[in-house]
């Protein structure tokens, strides 16, 4: 077996007994990352130096035998919207080209504490502004299952790392479907946790009330490893959960079946638009559920052709306010050659951002500006409190819900670019979580033509125990999971 | 049931609103907004049909009530590591180009 294809716990067993070094292993990602990535683009910054240093201390941390986690000395890699400490974090933004944070986030801090290995940084859309990377600063990435398909987004870059073998796991974000839209078009495992499960300090925020943190992963066993190490209350968020965090891996070892669970499955994600093939695949992913022990019944979440518009109007107004700190004063891009502070705003806003992010920031301008306010925004709010509802209402009966990640599989680099509202509503099935605030999972269910297909597991907040023992159960009767892209062998 | 709102999406409003948002755009953006503009607010005015009447707004995303904390005295980020981002400085300030410009 090669190094790159140890799950987290078989890495952790063969470091913990010394059979293979943790230098060994980053040095073995390092060089595929060196080999692979050129075609694959999944990195925008790679910490070489940095990551030998920290792999280096692992090693030293085993050799004593103290203080080790599932973690230590296990190499990972981030989206780049998530600050780290002396690694550039660019948000795949020209205005963040050069960005030096000087602090770690908070997660970034957990796995640092965990003695994790930090690879680099993954390419994404944009601040988190898009559905395929390819609204990148830099370069699109692409697909490592078929280099002409995107593999999603914004999270893009991650999936495809975790995918192609070039990162056991990943840190993701997702503030709209950015862990598990790409998760699902890469044929990786994806949770978009609890609102406030994970802290958000050092985040460099899209849209405040939809961002979420994630762990994106080869399996659901793997993906609860890394959320241990980072879930949890944080003095430094203020919104970020205060419960205590569960033993989700103890969870899984122990769990046999789905027995006593209520799985609803909302006709609203079954209709006109979904491809037959990912029908099949979720039907027959359910069947399987089903003949765990689950009950598996029909539910209704009436105000679901809405998401969209809510998702997008929101996002809309909190991105504009977000990104109105990028000006040219204390950090990042500064474009000098005016006369006067204003002109410096003007001049580094337009050199700096890419196409999408002005349309967004222009979009929600409009919608925060005086007069059109109550139409949009505070319209978009209140519907959204009828989703809410909607979920709240579906779990009263169900401990879950099973839909498709997204319509179609992984579409083709150039087929939508064109087209933004196209794009968006390739969003149509991922957008309602993050109004609720809830967890969501993505587990690989298919493959149709060379390309995954993805099934989303969503429950109420906190209920991510719940979500990953499903997850783990249907991995365990089925092996989409470990099935690979071409490349994967290279 | 909130009134519907009749927008005239044209270069004017792309203009005036590029100017709130601190945007510098060239005319053939200005353009592609204005077209893309239309689609998308045409889009989301599917949001009319829906009676919100009653229905209060979903501000709140943090799910902790009333939550506070120590305020405990931690040390700063160095003033040197912080500058080391600012695009231009001088004696520990930044710097900036004059703000009030004589006509």
């Amino acid at each position: 077996m090669e190094l790159h294809e140890l799950s987290i716990q078989q890495a952790h067993e063969l470091l913990s007994s010394r059979k293979v070094s943790s230098e060994e292993i980053t040095r073995a990602y390092l060089e595929r990352i060196e080999r692979l990535d050129p075609q694959i683009k999944s990195y925008v910054t790679i910490s070489k130096d940095f990551a030998l240093e920290q792999a280096r201390e692992s090693d030293q941390r085993i050799k004593s035998g103290q203080g080790l986690t599932p973690l230590t000395g296990i190499p990972y890699s981030a989206k780049d919207s998530i600050s780290t400490r002396g690694v550039n974090t660019t948000c795949s933004s020209k205005i963040l080209e050069n960005y030096k944070p000087f602090y770690d986030s908070t997660a970034i801090k957990r796995l640092k504490a965990a003695n994790a290995v930090l690879l680099g940084k993954n390419n994404m859309d944009e601040f988190g502004m898009g559905s395929s990377t390819e609204n990148s600063g830099f370069f699109t990435t692409h697909n490592p299952w078929n280099f002409d398909h995107v593999p999603g987004g914004s999270s893009g870059g991650s999936a495809a790392a975790v995918a192609a073998g070039l990162t056991p796991f990943a840190l993701g974000e997702d503030t709209g479907g950015s862990v598990r839209m790409p998760a699902s078009f890469c044929g990786v495992t994806g949770l978009k946790t609890t609102y406030g499960r994970v802290s958000r300090y050092g985040l460099i925020p899209l849209a405040s009330s939809f961002d979420t943190i994630g762990p994106m992963a080869r399996s659901v066993y793997d993906v609860a490893l890394v959320l241990e190490a980072i879930a949890g209350h944080d003095p430094k968020d203020s919104t970020s959960r205060i419960e205590p965090v569960q033993q989700y891996s103890e969870t899984l070892k122990k769990s046999e079946n789905l027995h006593g669970l209520r799985i609803g499955i909302p006709n609203e994600y079954f209709v006109e638009g979904l491809a037959q093939d990912v029908e099949f695949s979720l039907r027959t992913a359910i069947k399987q559920i089903e003949a765990l022990g689950a009950e598996v019944v029909e539910v209704s979440l009436p105000h679901t052709q809405y998401a969209i518009p809510v998702y997008y109007l929101i996002l809309f107004a909190e991105a504009s306010s977000n990104l109105a700190k990028y000006d040219g004063v204390r950090f990042g891009l500064s474009e000098r050659d005016g006369d006067s502070l204003m002109d410096v705003y003007f001049k580094t806003r337009e050199a700096g951002f890419g196409a999408e992010t002005k349309r967004r920031i222009m979009l929600g301008t409009f919608a925060l500006s005086a007069g059109y306010y109550d139409a949009y925004y505070l319209k978009a709010q209140k519907v959204r409190t009828l989703i809410r509802q909607d979920f709240q209402k579906a779990f009263e009966t169900c401990d879950a819900l099973i839909t498709p990640v997204a319509p179609t599989t992984a579409f083709r680099i150039g087929e939508k670019i064109t087209n933004p509202l196209d794009m968006y509503l390739s969003d149509v099935f991922v957008v309602a979580v993050n109004l609720a605030g809830i967890p969501a999972l993505s587990v690989p269910c298919g493959i149709s033509n060379g390309l995954p297909i993805g099934m989303q597991i969503m429950g109420p907040p906190l209920s991510e125990e719940t979500l990953l023992r499903i997850g783990h159960m249907y991995q365990s009767q089925t092996d989409w999971h470990m099935k690979h892209p071409p490349c994967w062998n290279d | 049931m909130s009134k519907k709102v009749e927008i005239q999406v044209d270069e004017k409003l792309v203009k005036e609103i590029a100017l709130l948002a601190r945007l510098d755009l060239t005319q053939e953006e200005t353009e592609m907004f204005v077209s893309q503009f239309k689609d998308i607010l045409d889009y989301v005015s599917v949001l009319n049909e829906v009676d919100t009447e009653n229905i209060p707004p979903a501000y709140l995303s943090s799910a902790n009530k009333g939550l506070i904390r120590e305020d405990e005295i931690e040390e700063s980020v160095p003033t040197k590591e912080f500058l080391a981002n600012v695009p231009q400085a001088k004696d520990d300030y930044i710097v900036i180009p004059r703000v009030h410009i004589e006509q």
